[in-house]
């Protein structure tokens, strides 16, 4: 959605590492006290979710509202896992969200190879018309799609949730802005060499890109991951729900069962919060350039 | 991937048209060389071309002429509506009310949400130790889903059940009808929807505010400015364009808002709640009407465009500041 | 490659120049030529059934789809929540014209115009005619709700009644007598003051009457007071062409609901259902207005804490001989996009969840009442009416009810969007956003204009 504010920080980011990191002054205690409390009621609410996920109904009724469990009681993720495929909606989120990554990757490396080294006439046109995509949400389009969708058949599909956001101008100007990076002497190297442009791509370009492909890769993974509109559209048997759309159909199946849909919502959340702490980095500058939620 | 390129009826005879010869007089002559360079460049670029046709530039046009018609029950194109629709559209109070929804909801959360994100932001700028948990911990909610996110939401904004109402009348405090009350139900939604947006603010700030050079606040300190003054004269002027970034991105994100509100209020009460886009929904996928919704659709679209149009006309200008 | 080119530098052209699907012929309205099929044909091995039965009732439903898998080896049903019926009336409309929809359709009350005009279903009177399957022992009120042109589109299968729900104990901690309900608008009001109790600090901490803003609700006290929700006789003597709902009856109901809320003894849940029944459960409201399908469920949640007590709905004092209630609930539709196999299936899968076994278990499970008289002589419904007496004076509602087309209910293509929109209405007159005749009058213009483009495009 942001490509022009991602080159904007890039330049920025670029800029500031000749100065010393400057940091405003304040004081070490002072500093830990506000920390800890921040972050204390930044993850209440997960901490809350994580709580109730043991409590009997009984306890969540009682007043006043309980804040730690009984104890380590495990009945509602025994429901869970006995009353609705969690695994197989987490298996859909898995392979949806696979086949997005591969199929982004795919696209957009091969568009941002075609914007960095090749010169052809309409190129300033034709990137435009990528940019262009950026500014059209895909609420707008999301009656035309849907019977798009209906009319091939794709209802319940993987291809349904997944071959729409296969292509992606915001990983493509990532990676365009990645390859120019690449000095250009390597490119002469290739050519005498007598590499064809494409094994120049994939023998070359691609393996020295790895950073930047990762990042696509994880940014891609988790805006995936989260769709719940387009999925709640195109699925209806229950075998083909994804997390997000299993999840909140939760709320509304069993919704005086608190401790149930807690600990729903917590074994959907474990693994996004996981790639958090293991991906972070790629996280991190993914959505430094610009990120898409919702 | 072959069936990609053919969109629902209509697609694609349309698309065949458009690549006819006939509208090839508008191209200048081509060397061949030129024409080689291109056709291996189109190579490159036929995947995502053919699917951005197929996803998005068809799409666009059909929500177009969509919105010119009355459908069926079950959606299908029945009576010609001409611009009906939206004249209805700009008439209806409910459309009207809609709108209010959508600024306000903006108004509420963009704003207190970023300045929240730039105070975690300083706080966790320091240079002590153990501030890598700390900073995973306050953005943590960059990992948690919008679904996720507001079903917790809806247990700790339940009157009867809900720990906020409990707090609060150990406070002496009156616990309100936090999402049936129709000025209240708008600031709920956005106090989820703040707390599902710090961990992205703060991190795309603490990139920022990493890239400001420590000789400013010394030199500063020097001539005797305290923290606020430094944070209001150094930290905030030279964070601008993060910040400009955060607020269009964020403006543009909660356009597109569709689970909070789906999950939280359903668009109620009185409407209170039914953003733009929730309209869209419920006159499209409850109601049935795919025609008024797409008109509905088409002026969210013209809203992120002009809103794209501004970031990329006041970003460019504002880049070099250093 | 010239084409190519041209592909590129054009892109945009086709974004302004391209249209989408052309206009196709409106599917036509009821009666269009969908066949039975033959009664030779062999029952599919597996079909779809979709439900929108959550908690406890969700669970009987899986009960009863376990027990037909078992009962018989030919036909397997797999049961489909879809979430709420909106959400499944959604779903199936997405579902139509892919070939993702189910064999057989669970659709509420009020969407039985709309399945109607759809012309996706098979009518269950070709099933009934064919198979000479005997009706005769139905519940009256609910064959009346569900015949459209004396014909059954759909077979009933859950239906409900409206009543009140009290909490015994704090009938008691106040003075009133824990067997009688209030009958009244008027009574209702001064037993909800009575119940409303404040802490030391003024906040309350239970409120006398909390009755969700559910457009339901509505309906049937507007029924209750003898009152047309459409023209046409509701829309079944021909198709409704406006909205009748904003005369003085309609008004008396909202200034009732809007005096109790203003006097601070009425609390309100919101549009969720769910949450007034929370707010039942924790004690937080003393009593409220819901359907009998929720006696289940209370009864569970209760359990130990209190006793729940349940009543007649209450009408206005004045309330003429010729209103009562309608049925609310369900029944299940055939969906005729499905092969004639699948049909066939569905049929024998309707035929038994309509037995009389099954439909006392599925009352004693959920507390919607049997759809057949013959359950009652089964064990658990004996059994139920003994433990809980009181769910028999729901189905006295319904019986007692004169039968007629207000009592009936009304018939509306466009009803759901109605029931969302009197609940905007409401919400509005309890938040102080318009008078009540102003609120109304209002969601009758937006519903006449609604009604209008329905009937345009149905034709």
């Amino acid at each position: 959605m942001s490509a022009v504010g991602a080159r904007t920080l890039g330049s920025a980011r670029g800029g500031a590492k000749v100065a010393r990191r400057g940091r405003l002054p304040l004081r070490p205690i002072g500093v830990y006290a506000l920390l800890v409390l921040a972050s204390v009621l930044v993850a209440f609410p997960l901490l809350l979710a994580l709580s109730y996920s043991f409590m009997s109904e009984a306890q969540i009724t009682s007043y006043p509202p309980p804040i730690l469990p009984a104890g380590l009681r495990l009945d509602n993720y025994d429901r869970v896992f006995n009353t609705i495929p969690i695994g197989r909606y987490l298996l859909n989120s898995f392979v949806v969200s696979g086949l997005v990554v591969a199929g982004q990757l795919v696209t957009s490396s091969l568009a941002a190879f075609a914007f960095a080294f090749l010169a052809f006439r309409g190129r300033d046109l034709l990137f435009f018309v990528f940019l262009s995509t950026l500014m059209i949400p895909w609420e707008a389009t999301i009656i035309p799609n849907y019977m798009t969708i209906r009319d091939l058949g794709w209802i319940d599909t993987y291809q349904a949730l997944a071959v729409p956001f296969m292509a992606t101008a915001f990983g493509t100007f990532l990676l365009r802005q990645s390859f120019l990076q690449i000095p250009l002497q390597l490119r002469d190297a290739a050519v005498i060499d007598g590499a064809s442009s494409f094994q120049f791509f994939s023998q070359v370009i691609l393996p020295l890109s790895r950073p930047a492909l990762s990042t696509v890769a994880v940014y891609g993974f988790l805006s995936t991951w989260n769709q719940y509109f387009w999925p709640l559209l195109v699925t209806n048997q229950t075998l083909m729900r994804t997390t997000q759309v299993g999840i909140v159909q939760l709320r509304f199946e069993e919704t005086l069962r608190w401790g149930f849909v807690m600990a729903g919502v917590i074994m959907v959340a474990a693994p996004t919060l996981a790639l958090l702490v293991l991906g972070q980095r790629q996280l991190v500058r993914g959505l430094t350039a610009g990120a898409v939620k919702g | 991937m072959k069936s990609v390129a053919v969109p629902a009826r209509g697609g694609q005879p349309c698309a065949r048209g458009a690549a006819g010869d006939s509208i090839a007089v508008v191209v200048m002559a081509w060397t061949p060389r030129e024409r080689r360079s291109f056709g291996t460049a189109l190579l490159y670029l036929a995947p995502s071309l053919l699917l951005f046709t197929a996803f998005v530039f068809v799409p666009l046009g059909r929500t177009i002429y969509l919105s010119l018609f009355f459908t069926t029950p079950t959606g299908r194109l029945s009576v010609f509506a001409g611009l009906d629709q939206y004249t209805e559209l700009f008439t209806s109070t409910v459309f009207r009310s809609g709108l209010l929804a959508t600024t306000l909801f903006v108004l509420y959360a963009v704003p207190v949400g970023i300045a929240i994100a730039l105070i975690l932001g300083v706080l966790a700028n320091q240079r002590i130790r153990g501030i890598n948990i700390f900073r995973t911990l306050l953005s943590s909610t960059i990992a948690v889903s919008a679904a996720v996110g507001s079903l917790i939401w809806l247990l700790l904004f339940n009157p009867s059940l809900g720990l906020l109402n409990f707090v609060l009348s150990r406070l002496g405090l009156p616990g309100p009808n936090w999402l049936n009350e129709t000025g209240l139900a708008i600031v709920s939604l956005s106090i989820a929807t703040i707390w599902l947006m710090l961990g992205f603010n703060l991190i795309v700030l603490l990139a920022g505010l990493q890239g400001v050079p420590e000789e400013l606040y010394e030199a500063a300190r020097m001539d005797g400015a305290g923290g606020l003054l430094l944070f209001r004269r150094i930290t905030v002027p030279l964070m601008g364009p993060f910040l400009f970034f955060l607020l269009v991105v964020d403006t543009i994100q909660l356009l597109q808002a569709f689970t909070q509100v789906h999950v939280l209020t359903r668009g109620g009460p009185v409407d209170s709640t039914r953003t733009l886009v929730y309209s869209i929904y419920l006159d499209a996928f409850q109601n049935f009407q795919f025609g008024f919704a797409s008109a509905q659709a088409l002026v969210l679209f013209l809203i992120v465009l002009a809103l794209t149009v501004i970031q990329f006309t006041v970003i460019e200008r504002r880049i070099h500041y250093q | 490659m010239r084409r190519l080119m041209v592909l590129a530098s054009t892109l945009l052209f086709i974004v302004s120049a391209c249209g989408g699907s052309a206009p196709g012929a409106a599917p036509g309205g009821g009666d269009t030529g969908v066949k039975v099929p033959s009664k030779e044909t062999t029952p599919a091995g597996k079909i779809v059934f979709w439900h929108a039965m959550s908690g406890v009732n969700g669970d009987a439903v899986a009960r009863i789809v376990k027990d037909f898998n078992a009962s018989q080896s030919k036909i397997t049903v797999e049961a489909i929540f879809q979430g709420t019926y909106d959400d499944a009336l959604t779903k199936l409309n997405t579902a139509l014209t892919s070939n993702s929809g189910p064999a057989l359709m669970q659709v509420f009350d009020i969407g039985q115009r709309f399945m109607v005009d759809s012309g996706e279903v098979v009518q269950m009177q070709g099933f009934i005619d064919r198979d000479k399957f005997d009706t005769s022992d139905f519940e009256p009120a609910v064959l009346n709700y569900y015949k459209v042109q004396d014909k059954l589109y759909s077979m009933p299968f859950n239906s409900s009644s409206a009543i009140l729900y009290y909490n015994k104990e704090a009938f008691k901690e106040v003075g009133l007598d824990p067997e009688k309900a209030p009958a009244t608008f008027d009574d209702v009001l001064a037993y909800a003051k009575k119940l409303t109790k404040k802490d030391a600090g003024g906040a309350t901490v239970r409120y006398g009457f909390g009755p969700s803003i559910y457009g339901w609700l509505f309906e049937q006290w507007l029924a209750v007071s003898g009152g047309y929700f459409a023209d046409n006789g509701n829309g079944r003597d021909a198709k409704a062409t406006k909205v009748m709902f904003n005369d003085e009856k309609g008004k008396a109901i909202l200034d009732w609901w809007k005096a109790g809320f203003d006097a601070g003894a009425f609390y309100n849940p919101g549009v969720d259902n769910d949450g007034a029944a929370n707010a039942f459960n924790a004690g937080k409201t003393a009593m409220y207005v819901e359907s009998t399908a929720r006696l289940r469920g209370h009864i569970n949640s209760t359990q130990g804490k209190f006793t729940v007590g349940t009543g007649r709905y209450p009408k206005p004092a004045n309330a003429p001989a010729d209103g009562g209630n309608i049925i609310g609930g369900a029944s299940v539709y055939i969906m005729s996009g499905r092969p004639a196999e699948e049909q066939q299936a569905a049929w024998e899968f309707v035929k038994f969840i309509t037995s009389p076994a099954v439909q006392a278990q599925w009352q004693s499970d959920t507390g919607y009442y049997p759809v057949r008289k013959a359950a009652y002589n089964e064990g658990p419904s004996k059994e139920w009416a003994t433990k809980y007496p009181q769910f028999l004076t729901a189905v006295d509602q319904i019986r007692t009810a004169p039968q007629n087309r207000k009592t009936n209910g009304a018939v509306l293509g466009v009803f759901a969007e109605a029931r969302r929109r009197i609940q905007t209405a409401i919400e509005s007159v309890l938040l102080g956003k318009s008078s009540t005749q102003q609120a109304l009058d209002s969601a009758a213009t937006d519903m006449n204009a609604a009604i209008e483009k329905y009937n345009k495009t149905t034709k």
